[in-house]
């Protein structure tokens, strides 16, 4: 019975470091190890740039908040970047009491966060 | 015609309750009858009018304008006047002329006696749910908690704010329980109208209740954005989403206490 969360991904064009990934459903306690391997495989895979899109990510609690910034650290450490778009307002007030709005890169906008990579 | 009928219904115990079962036909001759009733409701100080329509078969506007009337009245008491029991056809007829604009509308009586009971009495409904320890049950039990503040009224953000509080405090449960005494967490809520209240109890295991005193201790800060800490942000989070955090350690368990205002 783990909250259900899919990642859909796509490439960027004529950025080849760099992978979007849709977050669908519920990121919590449940499902954060799942999501961590996947988007650490990205890494693993050349992927230093990740666009996490969270269009229709509906919650986040403060284990899948922990991971966020694990994959912000970690992309940072590969000279890279984690950037999220389309926060929806309840997740992003989890993000900012946690204190966590000037540690992610957040972006409006998927075409915003693609614009502003290197 | 139909000549319009009200009977007054017995409400026991609600001093300030009254109950009409409304029959035939709501016509402007209805009027003096409605007048008389209402001026010996408001004699005896009831506030609250419960209208039972489901045997009316005819509305004109100058009865409901009547009732209208009689609404403001208690309203301006600090009262309501609401109906229960129209027909499809009935209704229609009041929403042309407005009327579902004015008053609230129940299907059944049992429903607006809930509402009035909810309203004014502030009456807090308690639900019990007791659970394995496991993280897999968290979620159905804090999206249920969610949407029963949301039937409750309580908007989509306070309700998310609460399923965010019940997440945090059952993870936290599973997380810090004894791994030897596999015993059910107990999760009560109690909701009314203005606030809503949480407890979680578990069986700890008492290594990891010192990680858990710890924790609490530093609750006074605010919680860390350190990217590198991967944990241990939850209870800090429930106490900035909350009014009032109670950790309880005993020799044989933990308890949460979380108490919630509504705030829209």
């Amino acid at each position: 019975m783990d909250s259900q969360i899919e990642l859909e991904y796509d490439d960027i064009k004529g950025h080849a470091d760099t992978k979007m990934v849709r977050f669908i459903g519920d990121l919590d306690a449940t499902n954060v190890e799942t999501v961590l391997e996947k988007i650490c495989n990205l890494f693993n895979d050349g992927y230093i740039n990740i666009i996490a899109d969270f269009k229709k990510l509906r919650y986040v609690n403060s284990t899948g908040l922990g991971i966020l910034l694990h994959f912000s650290k970690s992309a940072k450490e590969k000279n890279g970047s984690f950037k999220i778009a389309n926060v929806n307002e309840n997740v992003y007030e989890i993000i900012e009491i946690i204190g966590a709005t000037t540690l992610l890169e957040i972006y409006d906008e998927v075409d915003e966060a693609v614009a502003a990579l290197k | 015609m139909q000549e319009l009928k009200i009977q007054k219904m017995p409400v026991e115990l609600r001093p300030d309750l009254s109950m009409w079962k409304l029959e035939g036909e709501l016509g402007p001759e209805s009027i003096a009858r409605i007048q008389a009733e209402f001026e010996l409701v408001l004699d005896s100080k009831q506030n609250f009018l419960i209208a039972e329509m489901s045997g009316v078969t005819q509305v004109s506007s100058a009865a409901i304008g009547q009732l209208m009337g009689c609404r403001q009245l208690l309203s301006e008491r600090g009262g309501d006047l609401v109906i229960t029991g129209v027909s499809l056809d009935i209704k229609s007829k009041l929403s042309a002329m407005g009327a579902t604009k004015i008053f609230k509308f129940y299907n059944e009586l049992r429903s607006a006696i809930n509402a009035y009971h909810w309203e004014v009495e502030r009456k807090a409904e308690k639900v019990g749910l007791s659970f394995p320890p496991e993280l897999q049950f968290v979620p159905p039990v804090r999206q249920m908690v969610s949407r029963i503040a949301r039937q409750k009224g309580y908007s989509h953000r306070d309700s998310f704010r609460i399923e965010t509080i019940v997440d945090e405090i059952c993870n936290n449960a599973v997380e810090h329980g004894s791994e030897k005494v596999k015993k059910n967490i107990d999760l009560t809520v109690q909701i009314n109208r203005e606030k809503i209240e949480l407890e979680v109890a578990n069986a700890s295991d008492p290594d990891k209740i010192e990680n858990l005193r710890a924790v609490s201790s530093s609750l006074s800060k605010p919680p860390t954005a350190d990217a590198g800490q991967r944990r241990g942000r939850g209870l800090a989070l429930i106490k900035m989403l909350s009014n009032n955090l109670d950790i309880n350690f005993s020799g044989e368990g933990t308890s949460v206490h979380v108490t919630k205002l509504r705030e829209e």
